[in-house]
């Protein structure tokens, strides 16, 4: 634990990497000593796969109550759902992050309590239409600065989030 | 379908590279598009009513996307490839049934196509390639009569946990 030698040898590359003027200050142990911020890549794979989650979850608490529904607009919910969770299963195949770092810390602290979704069919419906927009137009955000194979998968999803709106639309009419 | 564009290709030099992906995606997206134009023809040729109506309203949309693409290889001083006279079928279409196979067929590629797009650098040509996708998808979907988990990813990627809901 005392004088580690890799260590010693990654202060040396990061003070070869730093700027003239950073040098003078040694505050490179102190650096060290707390896990690096997790790079924007992360954050953003994070933010999807907490929306992820957000879609799932209100999909299951929305089926809880589906059972009182006309069945046309009850009949569209699984379908919905297991693909949102065929989403979430992909994007948290592509995070993978040391344990116990910043990075695997942040994120489904909240993931507890189901979200708020009406329980009555109609309301139900325009709320996920809302939802399911609203996602898709976030993950459609994210595909700009991600990394290429990333930037496909958010544009895949989020595609298939906007084919969600005109099914839940149809359904929201059988609901009346 | 798939005709070598001689100025695009015959680009060279050192910084031409990245450039030279762009352009051979944003080609290869224009073929695409164009196959879907001559694709959409025969799929509306065989149908009556409202499924004519949105085959002629997707072939538009493939006639507006190739054209959009045709204006960017031309900001990049490319001259877009013509299309073919005439595209072979993926699948042999006489009925209003296989009409709309057809149109599901020339959807998933399309979506594929512009997920190629959406790997490329240049944000812009991302965002463009993505909105494409989001496009092509919505109406896979209304042929299709289901969506889909992963529009445009191959199959294997796009596993899916439970069964889709086509009925």
């Amino acid at each position: 634990m005392a004088v580690d030698p890799a260590r010693r040898r990654v202060m040396l590359a990061a003070a070869a990497a730093l700027p003239l003027a950073a040098l003078s200050g040694c505050q490179g142990l102190g650096v060290l000593g707390t896990p690096p911020p997790a790079p924007p890549d992360v954050v953003s794979l994070q933010g999807a796969i907490a929306a992820e989650k957000l879609m799932v979850a209100r999909y299951a608490t929305a089926l809880r109550s589906a059972g009182s529904w006309p069945a046309a607009a009850a009949q569209v919910l699984e379908p919905l759902h297991a693909e949102h969770q065929a989403h979430l299963a992909q994007l948290q195949s592509r995070l993978v992050v040391p344990s116990g770092s910043a990075a695997s810390a942040s994120p489904s602290a909240h993931a507890a309590s189901p979200p708020a979704v009406p329980t009555a069919a109609a309301a139900a419906v325009a709320f996920l239409m809302a939802a399911e927009q609203a996602a898709a137009t976030a993950m459609l955000g994210r595909v700009t600065n991600a990394p290429s194979a990333l930037a496909q998968l958010y544009a895949s999803i989020s595609a298939s989030e906007a084919t969600h709106v005109p099914v839940l639309n149809q359904a929201g009419q059988a609901a009346g | 379908m798939s005709r070598a564009n001689q100025a695009g290709s015959q680009l060279s030099g050192s910084g031409a590279a990245a450039q030279d992906g762009t352009t051979r995606a944003l080609q290869s997206a224009l073929a695409a598009e164009q196959e879907a134009v001559y694709g959409y023809g025969v799929v509306g040729a065989y149908l009556s009513g409202a499924g004519q109506s949105t085959a002629d309203a997707d072939w538009l949309a493939h006639q507006n996307a190739s054209n959009t693409i045709q204006a960017l290889l031309r900001q990049r001083g490319t001259r877009p490839s013509a299309a073919a006279v005439a595209y072979e079928l993926p699948i042999p279409v006489q009925t209003p049934a296989q009409a709309v196979s057809l149109a599901v067929i020339i959807e998933d590629r399309i979506a594929s196509t512009y997920l190629g797009l959406v790997a490329l650098d240049s944000p812009a040509i991302r965002k463009f390639g993505a909105l494409q996708v989001q496009a092509s998808a919505l109406r896979a979907a209304a042929w299709r009569g289901s969506t889909v988990a992963f529009p445009g990813l191959p199959t294997a990627a796009a596993a899916p946990r439970r069964g889709g809901h086509s009925s």
